[in-house]
């Protein structure tokens, strides 16, 4: 298999070209100047919008700009104590715990059930096939704003159908009053699967894709060869996906670091601040309390946690193929 | 590998046994897909019970949505939810806002992000790689991290609360993955083409506009798309933005239906979220091929 | 690509720039002599328009209307009304649009958010114009209270409601209740009966959420305790006090006896307790005039005839004191127009329009003392009464700047949810609790 990532895309289809074999650009014959006009506005627009912010980010992190500075234009630098204070305050420290934790509980819980349903597709008949497909590409789609808000609905102390369900499975006992909002176990419960419920579309078929791509003789010969399933998928499967899978879960990494929307809607970092991970942390703290300057601190130090997974993932991007 | 690459001799030996071994093996097989079947059942009966869900709370009358007993199909279905979210709310005019934000920032993007994703694929120069590698790195930003400084800067020039402010913000968003994307689907077309028009006497210019533009424009719809959504489904950079309710988009639209002082419609917070929703899931049907495409950029995050 | 580096030169560039003129930026009203009176008088507002920000679900469209209509008439500017649709992340778009240079003039604020506004310079000070702005009456304690910060006014008095007890008086006249109770023991009496003629499992005589803490906060102010007072410019949390601890082990008492165990986590809205008590689940809870409304919307069976309101009986032998909720008006420091928005906040704060509008036409507890008491001499319908008579004997959250932070948080909330679950015990609960408070009001 030519490992690009973009390789993995499913029964050719137009998109399969983006990884047809590369036309080295090889440097034109006379100096030209287009490449520049080319990209200069993209550049400028890009400099603008993200890299000037992100140096505004750093100078602001010294800064204890906050509500009242929004409202009189009045403030100072205060050196590094923001980031004296962020690295001495327990709740910040649980907070990046939390978010470690709970990063790796969902990056392990998407990657695992995605393994699986992109092996069951392997298994399944035509018509199955499909219907899975259609299903998972349903819950890729519902916008997360939305499917928050169902979420809430399906989790609603009283009258939520996940209440009734549980109840009538007669396992935890009567769970209709349940509050999955008050206690922290149960929180992250329903969070993690409603994240885990939009992130597996995107792993099993990226994953399928891949493994629809691994030869068939190898499966004919270990077979006649005898050996088991289990084996099969070990030294086969796994061995075709390593690339795939390694650039998903990075990149599973980084966006359940990064999750904001979906505790947002469901939690708002409650109760207490048991579901506040860094992204919510920093958002009440820059954007509810209006203490900008220390949320600038706690995002410069997320921002330098991401760009060393980030460094990561390219490495390993370049490693799988893709050119830059 | 090696361990289970069958040496060749072994499947010439045992050619006599092959046919029965093969017959069984069917047989297993059978039953294995059966229970295939079975599982992949299960899982796609559970799975889509959120979204089942939401379209069922959708249709059912206020008396039917909030019941001790859930009721699994409306007994009167109504569509009187989703005439309410018309006739009630302020959703076509938000519907209107997030038209206006998403498509403009989307055109800007792919406009922008195709001649860079031209240049970056067909030319080479210095700083090609470090230019790719920022890009990448800015699409994984933490989404706080640009919120901060792009907010006190909008505040000072005024942009705050305003379209422009959001196409901009929006703009941030989409433009890295998509020159990424679009470069992509510019590689795919073989340099040899160009090189023809060149001998030809064609200049930069008309090579664009005329070989390479009609080749890659299906991609350049695929980013639309990807460009479309991601803009589609912001919520954190309106709610933070936007001030004035006259100037919402569907995504808080959709959220300020909750009411923690009164109690939230949920039937017509479910009929306003399959609303909200309807448009991404066309178009997620529509480019389903490619949907894997936008990996490696991670454009769809869902 | 050379030119990057210029660009990146340019861009920090840029960003200082911006960072030099967030500096240099400053509020533009008018600013009057410490401790001079002003007038507002009429100005002359042709050809200008002012921007004032309302919230859907306070006063209605009518009645800001009218007070509109009133103000073109006297100034000849326009009005631009926007009307914000959601509470929801409210300080966030306040504070942002507070910010901006051009700002809406007159906001619509929730009467315990305005310590924070006022104190970090966001809202103009009021008190040279006070005396005007009163216009000859009494405001209501509740809402005056959180709107003066250090002595100075920032907010005027728009509106109020409260809570009293609403109860299903078909419900309690088949356990064989037919009079108000107006005493502690007779209201505890009626709920016996009550409990004793509903034996159903999820059935609450009085059901009470155990995270509804304006509720538990009346049980406190009833026994004489209180959140925080300030002395010496310090924050001290009460909770632990003698007198509140009796009012959160009567709390306690209570809402372990009359609400169902599943409540004693929950909040108001999830399970919605009117849905609860439309359902027949419960025979009484307290309420705002608003969710009489909503139970109504739930239960179409239930009429104005099957409700009743009374303000809840206090073991002190009063009623207890009620939470005033309330909006005032406030003025944005950097508004472009402070002469017309004080004409406008002038005019909504006018007797006429509390009468005719506030009370006559919206149904809410008017901002004056004098305008309560004219609206109970016209004579009101039995099921308002309640919440009016409630409202003689009120209360506010302490007026620090910092207190929007507790609400927000929620530790309020999840304090009288720990006592009444049993989790801690209140003088356990109140003990981190009131350093918590401390810790937040007094900025440590």
């Amino acid at each position: 298999m030519r490992s690009s990532t973009v390789d993995v895309v499913p029964s050719g289809g137009e998109a399969a070209v983006a990884s047809s074999p590369q036309p080295h650009p090889r440097p034109r014959p006379k100096k030209n100047l287009a490449p520049f006009w080319l990209l200069t506005p993209a550049a400028l627009v890009l400099l603008t919008l993200t890299i000037a912010p992100i140096l505004l980010l750093v100078g602001l992190s010294f800064t204890d700009y906050d509500q009242k500075s929004l409202f009189t234009g009045a403030f100072a630098g205060v050196g590094v104590s923001q980031y004296a204070s962020i690295f001495t305050d327990p709740e910040f420290l649980w907070s990046l715990v939390r978010t470690v934790l709970f990063a790796t509980a969902l990056v392990a819980g998407s990657l695992v059930i995605g393994m699986g349903v992109s092996q069951l597709l392997t298994r399944v008949g035509r018509t199955m096939r499909y219907v899975v497909t259609v299903v998972l590409i349903f819950a890729w789609a519902v916008p997360n704003v939305a499917s928050s808000l169902v979420w809430v609905w399906l989790f609603q102390p009283g009258y939520g159908v996940v209440n009734w369900l549980l109840t009538q499975a007669r396992v935890f006992g009567d769970m209709t009053d349940v509050n999955w909002a008050e206690s922290p176990a149960l929180a992250y419960t329903a969070i993690w699967l409603l994240i885990v419920w939009q992130a597996v579309p995107f792993i099993a078929l990226t994953l399928n894709a891949a493994q629809t791509q691994v030869p068939a003789e190898y499966f004919e010969a270990a077979r006649l060869d005898g050996a088991n399933e289990w084996r099969i998928y070990r030294m086969i499967t796994l061995h075709f996906l390593k690339p795939t899978l390694l650039l998903v879960a990075i990149l599973s990494v980084i966006w359940d670091f990064n999750v904001f929307n979906q505790i947002w809607l469901v939690s708002q970092g409650g109760p207490g601040n048991a579901t506040s991970t860094l992204g919510i942390w920093t958002y009440k703290t820059a954007f509810v309390g209006f203490h900008l300057g220390e949320g600038a601190a706690i995002a410069v130090v997320t921002t330098a946690m991401l760009m060393a997974l980030t460094a990561y993932y390219i490495r390993n991007l370049l490693r799988s193929g893709e050119e830059l | 590998m090696s361990t289970s690459a069958p040496p060749r001799t072994a499947v010439g030996a045992a050619s006599t046994r092959v046919p029965q071994r093969d017959r069984r093996r069917g047989r297993r097989r059978g039953r294995r897909r059966v229970g295939a079947n079975l599982v992949a059942l299960i899982f796609s009966v559970v799975w889509v019970f959120p979204v089942y869900w939401m379209i069922n709370t959708a249709f059912k009358p206020r008396p039917e949505v909030m019941t001790a007993q859930p009721i699994f199909f409306p007994q009167h279905p109504t569509v009187s939810n989703f005439v309410n979210a018309f006739e009630q709310s302020n959703f076509l005019l938000d519907l209107r806002n997030s038209v206006i934000v998403v498509v403009s920032a989307v055109l800007l993007s792919i406009v922008l992000g195709g001649f860079a994703a031209a240049a970056l694929s067909r030319f080479r120069f210095r700083g090609r790689r470090t230019i790719m590698v920022v890009i990448l790195a800015v699409q994984m930003l933490p989404p706080t991290a640009l919120l901060i400084p792009t907010f006190l800067v909008f505040n000072e020039l005024n942009l705050l609360g305003t379209f422009v402010g959001l196409v901009l913000a929006y703009v941030a968003t989409v433009l890295p993955f998509s020159i990424w994307v679009m470069r992509g689907f510019f590689l795919a077309i073989p340099y040899e083409i160009e090189e023809a028009a060149m001998i030809d006497g064609a200049g930069t210019w008309r090579i664009l506009r005329s070989i390479l533009f009609p080749l890659v424009l299906p991609g350049i719809i695929a980013t639309s798309i990807f460009a479309f959504i991601t803009a589609w489904n912001d919520y954190l950079i309106a709610y933070t933005f936007m001030k004035d309710s006259t100037m919402y988009t569907l995504p808080i639209w959709l959220a300020s239906f909750s009411n923690p002082q009164s109690g939230t419609d949920f039937g017509g917070q479910m009929a306003a979220s399959v609303l909200f929703s309807l448009p991404v899931v066309v178009f997620f049907l529509l480019i389903q091929r490619k949907l894997v495409t936008g990996m490696s950029a991670g454009a769809v995050k869902g | 690509m050379r030119n990057t580096r210029y660009f990146v030169v340019g861009a920090i560039g840029a960003a200082a720039a911006l960072t030099l003129s967030a500096c240099a930026g400053s509020g533009t009203a008018t600013t009057v002599p410490e401790g001079a009176e002003a007038t507002i008088g009429t100005p002359d507002g042709a050809g200008k328009t002012l921007t004032v920000w309302a919230m859907d679900g306070d006063l209605s469209t009518a009645s800001l209307e009218a007070i509109n209509a009133e103000f073109t008439k006297q100034t000849g500017a326009e009005v631009d009304l926007q009307v914000q649709m959601s509470w929801e992340g409210i300080t966030t778009k306040v504070t942002t649009a507070l910010a901006t240079s051009t700002p809406p003039d007159v906001f619509d604020l929730g009467n315990t958010q305005i310590p924070g506004y006022a104190a970090n310079g966001g809202l103009l000070d009021l008190t040279p114009y006070k005396a005007e702005l009163e216009q000859g009456g009494t405001w209501l304690t509740g809402l005056e209270l959180p709107a003066t910060v250090d002595g100075k006014l920032y907010g005027v008095p728009s509106f109020a409601g409260d809570r009293a007890v609403i109860y299903n008086k078909t419900v309690w006249a088949a356990a064989g209740v037919t009079e108000e109770p107006a005493t502690y023991d007779e209201f505890i009496a009626a709920l016996d009966k009550v409990k004793a003629a509903n034996t159903a499992t999820d059935f609450s005589a009085f059901y009470f959420p155990g995270q509804y803490w304006y509720a538990g906060m009346q049980w406190v102010w009833d026994a004489g305790g209180d959140l925080a007072t300030f002395t010496d410019g310090e924050w001290t949390a009460g909770l632990s006090s003698a007198e509140a601890q009796t009012g959160l082990n009567e709390y306690l008492e209570f809402q372990n006896t009359y609400s169902v165990a599943a409540s004693q986590t929950v909040d108001i809205h999830a399970p919605e307790q009117t849905q609860i008590f439309a359902d027949g689940k419960s025979s009484a809870f307290l309420g705002t005039s608003a969710e009489v409304g909503r139970v109504k919307e739930a239960n179409p069976a239930l009429t104005d005839a099957d409700l009743g309101t009374f303000p809840f009986p206090g073991t002190s032998g009063q009623s207890q004191p009620v939470m005033i909720g309330g909006s005032d008006w406030g003025i944005a420091a950097k508004s472009k127009n402070p002469e017309l928005a004080l004409a406008w906040t002038k005019i909504a704060a006018s007797p006429e329009i509390q009468n005719s509008f506030v009370y006559a036409t919206d149904g809410w507890i008017p901002n004056s003392v004098e305008a309560v008491e004219a609206a109970q001499g016209e004579g009101m319908s039995p099921l308002t009464a309640g919440f009016f008579a409630a409202a003689l004997n009120s209360r506010a959250t302490p007026a620090a700047a910092s207190w929007p932070t507790i609400e927000g948080d929620l530790s309020i909330n999840e304090f009288f949810a720990a006592i009444a679950s049993g989790a801690q015990s209140p003088a356990d609960a109140a003990k981190g609790f009131d350093s918590h408070i401390e810790s937040v009001l007094n900025g440590n």
